[in-house]
């Protein structure tokens, strides 16, 4: 094993290796440790650095498909209650409406409660008045409306949750900023990988009795290191804006075929409008566009006007991975959202899997038939257990619920706990004890990583004023002892402004100026020096902060 | 405040109500996070609040929190925030709406009280003064006064004096507690030869149901005192040394839509008025000793209400009567000064404590100029920084524009010289 002869580098063993840290993964990870098997679950950069951290977070009652995919609403709404029952806690079971505007084509929206009988989604029509009553927000152009069970998700909690789980299950690791570089195969197997620290530069090599390829938007690329060449997938760009605050109670859906801005979803104190979609060949360098929030407010104007007059603080994009059937068009719209499960077998490797497309709503039953394949494969006869099994919270796992650490605040009133981000109230004990205890925190926890974990970084300031305050505090307890900590800095607001530059009109634009003013006039920070080593944050940030 | 009661308290949707409330860009949506407000705010840190969080916590939906929290009640509505807010974001609005949905029997019971007692006078006296108490007091007063000698053998203090062009209002402590300190201000009206009145109706200068919270309560009190000053057909409505009583009736008349056709002025302004007029010689020629003074300016007055212009005015009044020498500024000063804490009815809310760390800033900042003297035209400043004074061990004393007046033109009676100090008690006598 080239590692260990080379005498240099990590070398991990364990009986899965899951690559993708998003919620299919951690899901896979999770599964599998409830049968008592170990993994080790790596990302090149952290979790939830793909489309599981750029969605909207909408648990779909199903009805989004139910006009054209009946078998994914169905597993939506399946799955969608079953969450609802393991992981209350990352569920805000808001419910949903679909409304249509004069000028929507009627029959489609007359056609709904149908579709959604077919797929078993409950679906009640009621008047324009009694959707403005629930909904004040909504246009006086509706024209019929339909409540659902509509939901809403955190994405990072869950991730998190899973990865706490399998870690007290069965001491599974996570590695961030672990990226792939090959496999070694011999004799029909995957015998080991080699990734690449892309912090320290060091080697890690990995033995694994299986490998899971849970890579998402990647997927593709990690199955051609292995040799395999069936999985084929469409990209599809999405980009969405999130609201200072909360906009409605309810997600509310546009009732017609899905377009850009046809879905305004709560996010606890916040809104996001969403979403675009865009089928792109590169996954680098993926970030939202000016054009692109101008048709989403065009868009959301319709359904809700005060969108117009609303300040938004980031839009960000994230990448869908979609299945690409033979011979299907190449339209991001229309493609499955439905997943496939690849044992590769056929390419000639008895120990890897590739499991792609997908939901996030969905994301449960890929980990599970994922987890059925490869525990058949090592012969544990344990039978999944997640459609049951509660999902246990922690304290160093809680703090990514949007508005959570201002009631947590509001209900000790510890009189000397310094709140470190005013913006989303989030104190230091939050930060310390993600810190000492996340997932991940095995390796240096930066900005970055507690921003993952955390809403640091997400209020209506987007970071201009927490990233100093918790840099100063990770400075302060030796978490940062070089001048990396401030470059991380840097990476993390340089990273923000690109998703706040194309909301920057209204009352948001002195926000940026004020930031700027901070972060470069004042601070310098677009003059820090940038030599260092290797840092995959580096790949999504700019040399230096953008000036607007 | 404590006290058990069913009465559940109003959850308010203060996102909803900052909105309707503040001015368009001036929205808590407009909120910056850059604590400009908390920074510069004296009630940071009580009940673990401040500006900044009360915006956020409303953003963040945290209505019960902010319906029930008892920093209300240590905010003194200052406006301070707002003046240095880059988006011109008002907190005190929203907190004066909190503080009107908190059950009556849960709020302060001093300022509920003092609300009370002036809905219930026809003087809308916060002390409940009875108008024939308040005559009564006058006219012993004014005879007091004449006994002094020849000077003021004539002097007058009219009250219900049909078409004299100033109503003059009264703080309810002078004719309640100390009725010796009304007769310097009115041997400056005799001096400069004003023509004046009191009224036996709505003469009150105070105003404690605005920090009620209580619109309705508030407005009935303007409207009592408007219609006092229409019924003695008055051409200025003139404010004695109060800060609150000012803004209550100034902003009142524009907040409720009343018709008011007087002029709503300060005694300060008509103070430095009558000096550049020549009408009131006053100088600093008793200075001899270099005693050191420094000026509150009242929020409620300057910051709130007549602004920068109304600061001027201050100053060069005091500069007048204590010499240039020896006039020292606090910093900061003028629109951007900080509450002493007296304000916004927490001298009478009873949370001792709270309001003391409140003052402390101001403390502070009086120690730092290291004057013998602070100057102010409020009676809430007035007493809170003096109770400072005694709670910090200052050595500091505190004293109304009137007496220092009457100092320099060498009018003040023996008896009118309660906050004057030992180095000042005989001068001129």
């Amino acid at each position: 094993m080239d590692a260990q002869t080379a005498g240099h580098g990590q070398v991990f063993e364990t009986e899965v290796l899951i690559i993708g840290g998003g919620a299919t993964g951690t899901g896979v990870m999770r599964d599998l440790a409830l049968r008592g098997i170990h993994c080790l679950l790596i990302d090149r950069r952290d979790l939830n650095a793909g489309a599981s951290g750029g969605n909207h977070g909408l648990l779909h009652s199903g009805g989004r498909y139910a006009a054209a995919d009946a078998d994914t609403a169905a597993e939506c709404r399946r799955e969608g209650d079953i969450l609802k029952a393991v992981a209350p806690e990352c569920i805000d079971a808001c419910g949903g409406l679909f409304v249509a505007v004069e000028g929507d084509d009627p029959e489609f929206a007359a056609r709904f409660p149908e579709h959604c009988r077919a797929a078993g989604i409950e679906c009640k029509a009621i008047t324009p008045a009694e959707a403005r009553a629930l909904e004040p927000c909504l246009s006086e152009k509706v024209v019929a409306a339909y409540t659902v069970p509509d939901a809403t998700v955190d994405p990072f909690r869950i991730t998190l949750e899973n990865v706490n789980h399998a870690r007290e299950l069965t001491q599974s690791i996570f590695l961030s900023h672990t990226e792939l570089e090959r496999f070694v195969v011999a004799g029909g197997s995957i015998r080991s990988a080699i990734c690449r620290d892309s912090r320290s530069g060091e080697t890690i090599s990995i033995h694994a009795r299986q490998v899971v390829n849970a890579a998402g938007a990647w997927a593709m690329r990690v199955a051609r290191l292995a040799g395999c060449s069936g999985v084929k997938l469409l990209y599809s760009k999405g980009t969405l804006i999130i609201s200072n605050a909360r906009i409605g109670a309810r997600v509310i859906n546009r009732l017609r075929a899905p377009g850009d801005g046809d879905i305004l979803v709560p996010g606890g104190t916040v809104s996001l409008l969403g979403t675009t979609s865009q089928t792109v060949d590169n996954l680098d360098d993926i970030h939202p566009t000016v054009a692109e929030v101008d048709r989403l407010v065009a868009e959301g104007i319709a359904m809700v006007p005060e969108i117009a007059h609303t300040r938004f603080i980031r839009a960000f994009s994230g990448v869908r991975p979609l299945l690409l059937a033979a011979g299907a068009a190449a339209d991001g719209r229309k493609a499955s959202r439905g997943f496939s499960l690849f044992d590769h077998e056929s390419e000639g490797l008895a120990n890897f899997a590739t499991v792609a497309g997908g939901k996030l709503t969905t994301f449960r039953l890929m980990a599970e038939k994922t987890g059925d394949l490869v525990a058949r494969r090592l012969g544990n006869k344990q039978p999944c257990k997640t459609e049951t099994t509660p999902l246990p919270s922690g304290d160093a796992i809680r703090w990514t619920e949007p508005g959570f650490a201002p009631r947590y605040w509001a209900a000790r009133r510890e009189p000397g706990g310094l709140i470190l981000c005013e913006c989303e109230m989030v104190p230091t004990s939050a930060i310390d004890a993600i810190v000492d205890n996340a997932p991940g925190a095995q390796s240096q926890m930066s900005l970055n990583a507690i921003a993952v974990r955390s809403r640091v970084g997400k209020g209506s300031c987007q970071g201009a004023f927490c990233s100093l305050r918790v840099s100063s505090h990770l400075y302060d307890r030796q978490v940062y002892d070089s001048p990396e900590g401030l470059r991380n800095t840097r990476d993390f607001v340089a990273q923000r402004f690109k998703g706040v530059a194309p909301v920057a009109w209204g009352e948001h634009l002195p926000q940026l100026e004020l930031a700027e003013a901070l972060h470069c006039s004042l601070l310098g920070l677009d003059h820090l020096a940038d030599d260092r080593v290797v840092d995959d944050s580096a790949q999504q940030a700019p040399a230096g902060v953008q000036k607007p | 405040m404590s006290t058990a009661s069913q009465t559940p308290t109003r959850i308010i949707d203060f996102k909803t109500a900052a909105r309707e409330l503040l001015p368009p860009g001036a929205s808590y949506d407009a909120c910056l996070s850059c604590g400009l407000c908390s920074a510069g705010c004296p009630a940071s840190g009580l009940e673990g609040m401040d500006p900044r969080r009360f915006i956020r916590m409303a953003m963040l939906g945290m209505n019960e929190e902010l319906s029930t929290t008892a920093w209300v009640w240590t905010c003194t509505q200052c406006q301070r925030c707002k003046y240095v807010c880059p988006m011109s974001i008002d907190v005190s609005v929203l907190v004066g709406l909190a503080r009107g949905a908190w059950p009556t029997e849960k709020k302060p019971r001093g300022i509920v009280r003092s609300c009370e007692a002036q809905m219930r006078s026809p003087g809308t006296s916060a002390m409940g003064l009875q108008e024939e108490d308040f005559v009564e007091t006058v006219e012993e007063e004014v005879a007091s006064v004449r006994a002094q000698g020849e000077r003021f053998a004539r002097l007058e203090a009219p009250i219900d004096k049909q078409g004299a062009h100033f109503f003059v209002n009264q703080n309810s402590r002078e004719p309640g507690t100390e009725p010796e300190e009304m007769a310097p201000l009115w041997k400056i009206f005799d001096y400069v030869g004003a023509d004046w009145t009191y009224s036996s109706k709505g003469w009150a200068a105070e105003n404690f149901c605005m920090f009620t919270g209580d619109d309705e309560a508030w407005r009935k009190m303007v409207e009592q005192r408007v219609a006092a000053v229409k019924r003695l057909g008055c051409k200025v409505w003139l404010n004695t040394e109060c800060g609150h009583s000012f803004y209550t009736l100034w902003k009142g008349v524009e907040r409720f839509g009343l018709e008011a056709d007087f002029e709503a002025g300060s005694l300060v302004s008509y103070y430095a008025r009558w000096i550049r007029e020549g009408r009131l010689p006053v100088n600093a020629d008793w200075n001899t000793q270099g005693i050191k003074f420094t000026v509150q300016d009242p929020c409620q007055l300057v910051r709130k209400s007549l602004g920068d212009t109304m600061a001027d005015d201050l100053r060069f009044v005091a500069r007048r009567l204590v010499g240039d020498a020896n006039f020292v500024d606090m910093a900061p000063c003028r629109s951007a000064n900080y509450c002493c804490g007296g304000g916004g009815g927490f001298l009478q809310a009873g949370m001792k404590e709270l309001r003391w760390a409140y003052g402390k800033r101001k403390f502070d900042q009086i120690m730092t100029t290291q004057a013998d003297y602070v100057l102010t035209p409020c009676h809430n400043c007035h007493s809170q920084i003096e109770d400072l004074g005694q709670h910090f061990h200052g050595g500091y004393r505190v004293v109304h524009f009137w007496t220092l007046i009457c100092l320099s033109l060498g009018i003040l009676g023996e008896n009118e010289r309660k906050y004057l100090g030992p180095d000042l008690a005989r001068l001129g006598l």
